[in-house]
């Protein structure tokens, strides 16, 4: 009988009666191979692997850091609240001890869901990663978390939600996004003026391969989280970088990804995005798992490695060696914002969001208090094509005296003039979460 | 009239059930080194001074299997493996003759690589040359294409008595169950088939002509002819007898929970609706879960034998037995020596019971009244603490779809029915729990469940019409089909060829094979359609030939 080296828990929620569309890559069967081939191993029989089923995510969970609007309800179904729900299991069996880390195989994904929801952009709705990470803080009173988003697509939802937050580090990697859904990710895009350096943005070039990969691990990811001592470290664990996936132009493997897996060594592993259904899924899924649970990973090698896996050429090495420099210089001394107010004073920024699944166009205008004290009181103002003006104002979690009275102050003024529709306030470190209008 | 014999691991029953009930019983202790002997003296006993004439069906339960597969006494086996990308397969490696061949299948049944024949080759001449005569092939995803194992088993075909093939076994997906089941199902082969000439024999012998079948872990039978070619399924079937036993004699329609409270260990059995819950995956055994379907069933250290000792004023019973109880001709007081000095018991030697609770209350400056009334408590609370957390596991079973995952349903446990020898007595105590019910016959439960257990049997269908094939792996089925091949066509033809199948075999069809699971997605290729993944599961239910509800009303309640 196999041991886990590593305990781990496996939260695995395939939704096979969910689907965006019926010929959408988020379709019901997308786990159905990987599920054969986790069973065909004998996985859930090893000792040290437990398998949890999901807790369903309240509405109390999605409103301690998203705006949704005109509610909860509007934007999420079942599935969304599952799929967030089994992150929250997973964190559960992790902080109270029960594993020593865990992976939840869920769907639908999260991470292109930014603070405000007016719908479905890039597959997602709500946030699984940012809904279980505020729950860890609230339950469990930590503080610094650091997610590595390994997704082939820029994680903007992720980034949108912690762009001001400086207790969070937020790293992605992934296909350079000039060439590739969102389009964002950017070196320049490194944190609003209260957490500068608390975003960073590895955007690869098209083909990066296993070397690749593993050389931005070693060279700019562990370097960085070594110096920020996050109490809990989360892996965005997207499969769309694997040499099979039909909506992206990466070059990695099966084994790459669990190798990646065990030099991140994260607490919680969540399941993002990957469409190679056949090809990579299974392979990568198991991959992932024996890496977590510390059980030999090397003979897991996709059928048609040898023919259609090719290594990396010399361009794109040289390529990727060359980020080092600015992606280590973004986090260990990052530029400063030129537009910074001064402290007590807000930090606007105009957003427009296009929400690709749900064909919806938001305008938003974003405003950050300058604080020295805590991440600084938000007040968002968002309109869409789907929903009229409404506000959202966040006391942050931690938030000093002044931002508590601020975000008040703001609340008692919003609803007081008729500019909203719907007011959404979450105060967190009183832990209110209430909502006004219509 | 039915005969059921069921030769436990302590005591072999046997009854003789005819319209008007249970006509006779037999109770004796198992002989461990001539289970031959216990099944005769059983048949024996329980038919003199009937008409065996009249007897229509014989169901056996033996732990012939069993043993062998504990205590190791197996026949040297030769494994052959293929198993692709995964898990190092040496982690599946049981005996010392295995052999890990180059070769792999994916999920879907596509060969990806060849299986390497001349490594197969070598390995079966070394077999040959140390004298093995059986072997089991098996490869990864074989319920899906049986080919690796095909091509094993054809080569070997010349040198062996028996070759078990790991499809064969179960549609199910697990390889390393599917490596321990084949690997356990050729080891007991040769012990359990000569052992069954021999039962056959002597059920001849003794004028029967009624057909004879095994009973399963999954509380129903297979025919005997169909248990020669897999004796695996013959593991651990005593418990479900039990379990199938109080079906036979309560009226069970809610969610309830059954104990079976024996002399080393307390079996807890959960039932939803009415029907007994079965294990998702198989069986374990030895160490090694195995595919082999059963009830679900969890066996707790606490029975009438459970040793009592007194720490530090905490009373305690079991898990350790220490020979049998005072009452019973033992040294040290155990939990019936409690039970019978507080009166609620009435077992063997009360006077010894007595003695032995006075002496240890005694040795730890106690009253004995409070010592056994604590160990009576301690053994309730540690029963309904395994309840608890058997309804917890069951409760929180993971679950694949929304639907399932919103509109799930709890058990919640209405009744309990205890049998066992001290089951009075621990009622009693259980009382204000929920409702608590000792049937009639609770002694021989288990024969009682063994003789009227129906035969049950499980497959799945597999259809794959982008690779244009439908499998049903273990009635050894395997079709070519067009991209037309339907939802509505996967149901039909699971349920006729099952039903062939079991007519063909010798299985009792009488209750039909049922849907279980039915599942189809599209597949896509990229974009485009490559076609249809159908699964359909059918089975044909644990149940019972008749049952006793009129004739053996609860008892104390």
């Amino acid at each position: 009988m196999i041991k886990a080296e590593k305990s781990l828990g496996l939260v695995f929620f395939p939704a096979f009666d969910w689907a965006i569309s019926p010929t959408h890559p988020e379709r019901e069967e997308r786990l159905l191979y990987t599920q054969d081939q986790l069973r065909e191993e004998g996985i859930f029989d090893i000792e040290g692997i437990t398998e949890f089923k999901p807790d369903i995510a309240t509405e109390e969970d999605v409103m301690r850091l998203h705006f949704c609007f005109p509610d909860v309800a509007s934007v999420t179904t079942g599935s969304h609240l599952i799929s967030a729900g089994g992150a929250l299991r997973a964190a559960r069996a992790v902080m109270d001890g029960e594993v020593k880390s865990a992976f939840a195989l869920v769907r639908p994904p999260g991470h292109h869901a930014m603070k405000c929801v007016h719908g479905n952009r890039g597959f997602c709705n709500i946030n699984n990663e940012a809904v279980m990470i505020e729950y860890i803080r609230e339950k469990y009173g930590k503080r610094k978390i650091a997610i590595v988003d390994t997704d082939c697509h820029h994680g903007d939802g992720t980034q949108d939600i912690y762009w001001h937050d400086p207790d969070v580090l937020f790293i992605s990697l992934h296909q350079d996004g000039r060439t590739l859904y969102p389009g964002s990710g950017h070196l320049r895009e490194l944190g609003g003026p209260n957490a500068r350096g608390k975003t960073i943005n590895i955007p690869l070039p098209p083909n990066t391969s296993e070397e690749g990969f593993i050389y931005t691990i070693d060279s700019m990811v562990l370097p960085i989280l070594e110096h920020f001592k996050p109490e809990v470290i989360i892996n965005s664990a997207g499969q769309d970088n694997h040499y099979t996936d039909p909506i992206t132009n990466m070059n990695f493997t099966a084994h790459g990804y669990a190798l990646l897996n065990e030099k991140l060594n994260p607490h919680i592993a969540v399941l993002e995005g990957g469409y190679s259904v056949q090809g990579a899924l299974p392979y990568v899924n198991l991959g992932i798992v024996l890496a977590m649970a510390g059980i030999d990973y090397s003979h897991v090698k996709e059928p048609d490695y040898d023919i259609n896996y090719n290594p990396q050429d010399d361009d794109i090495t040289a390529y990727i060696k060359k980020l080092r420099e600015p992606v280590l210089a973004n986090y260990f001394s990052p530029a400063p914002d030129t537009d910074r107010p001064a402290t007590g004073q807000y930090y606007t920024r105009h957003k427009n969001i296009y929400y690709d699944t749900d064909g919806i166009q938001e305008s938003q205008r974003e405003h950050v208090m300058m604080c020295n004290d805590c991440r600084g009181v938000i007040m968002i103002e968002s309109s869409s094509s789907v929903n009229p003006p409404g506000a959202g104002i966040e006391i942050p979690v931690f938030g000093c005296k002044r931002c508590r009275d601020e975000g008040y102050r703001l609340l008692k003024e919003a609803r007081a003039s008729n500019n909203f529709v719907t007011v959404q306030f979450t105060d967190r470190v009183n832990r209110v979460y209430e909502r006004y209008g219509a | 009239m039915l005969l059921g014999i069921d030769v436990g691991g302590t005591h072999t029953d046997a009854v003789l059930v005819g319209d008007e009930g249970v006509l006779k019983s037999f109770k004796t202790r198992t002989d461990r080194g001539n289970l031959l002997g216990s099944v005769t003296t059983a048949l024996a006993e329980v038919t003199s001074g009937f008409d065996v004439k009249k007897i229509t069906n014989i169901n056996l339960s033996t732990t012939l299997s069993t043993n062998a597969i504990v205590e190791q006494k197996l026949e040297k086996t030769g494994l052959f493996i293929s198993s692709g990308p995964g898990i190092n397969p040496e982690n599946f490696i049981m005996g010392d003759c295995a052999f890990v061949v180059p070769g792999s299948i994916d999920h879907r049944g596509t060969e990806t690589l060849k299986i390497d024949m001349k490594m197969v080759q070598n390995g079966l001449s070394e077999c040959k040359a140390n004298g093995v005569r059986v072997y089991a092939a098996v490869s990864k995803f074989s319920t899906r294409n049986k080919d690796h194992e095909e091509q094993m088993a054809s080569a070997a075909a010349g040198q062996s008595d028996f070759i078990t093939q790991g499809y064969r076994l179960s549609s199910q997906l697990s390889f390393p169950r599917r490596v321990a089941t084949a690997y356990y199902n050729s080891a007991v082969w040769r012990i359990y088939n000569s052992f069954t000439d021999a039962v056959m024999k002597a059920v001849s012998q003794s004028g029967i002509s009624a057909p004879v079948n095994i009973l399963k872990a999954d509380g129903g039978t297979m025919p005997v002819q169909v248990s020669r070619d897999i004796p695996v399924e013959s593991i651990l079937s005593g418990p479900a007898a039990s379990i199938m036993g109080i079906i036979a004699l309560c009226d069970i329609d809610h969610d309830s929970v059954i104990l079976d409270i024996g002399g080393t260990t307390t079996d807890i059995a959960v039932f939803a609706s009415g029907a007994p819950l079965i294990e998702r995956e198989g069986i374990k055994l030895g160490g090694s879960p195995t595919l082999v379907r059963s009830l679900q069933n969890r066996s707790i250290g606490i029975g009438g034998d459970s040793v009592l000792a007194v720490t530090e004023g905490n009373v305690t019973a079991g898990p350790e037995r220490k020979g049998p109880c005072m009452a019973d001709g033992g040294d040290v007081p155990a939990l019936i020596d409690a039970l019978n000095f507080l009166g609620t018991s009435d077992f063997g030697d009360t006077a010894r019971s007595n003695d032995g609770i006075r002496q240890l209350a005694a040795s730890a400056k106690m009253k004995p009244e409070l010592l056994a009334q604590q160990a009576l408590e301690y053994a309730v609370a540690t029963i309904r603490r395994a309840i608890d957390s058997m309804l917890e596991e069951i409760n929180s079973k993971p679950v694949y779809t929304i639907h399932e995952m919103l509109e799930g349903k709890k058990i919640v446990p209405e009744k309990i029915y205890i049998i066992g020898g001290p089951a009075r007595a621990v009622a009693k105590a259980m009382t204000g729990m929920s409702e608590i019910t000792v049937p009639e016959y609770f002694e021989v439960a288990n024969a009682i469940g063994a003789a009227l257990a129906r035969t049950t049997f499980e497959t799945e269908l597999f259809s794959d019409t982008g690779r244009g094939v439908m499998t049903m792996p273990n009635l050894g089925i395997e079709e070519r089909v067009d991209r037309r091949y339907s939802i509505e066509d996967a149901k039909h033809d699971a349920l006729e060829h099952t039903r062939r199948f079991m007519e063909k075999t010798g299985y009792d069809t009488s209750a039909g094979p049922e849907l279980v699971e039915v599942s189809a997605f599209r597949i896509l290729n990229d974009y485009s359609s490559s076609g249809c993944d159908i699964r359909v599961k059918c089975q044909v239910k644990p149940g019972l030939i008749k049952n006793l509800h009129a004739k053996a009303k609860g008892g104390a309640k």
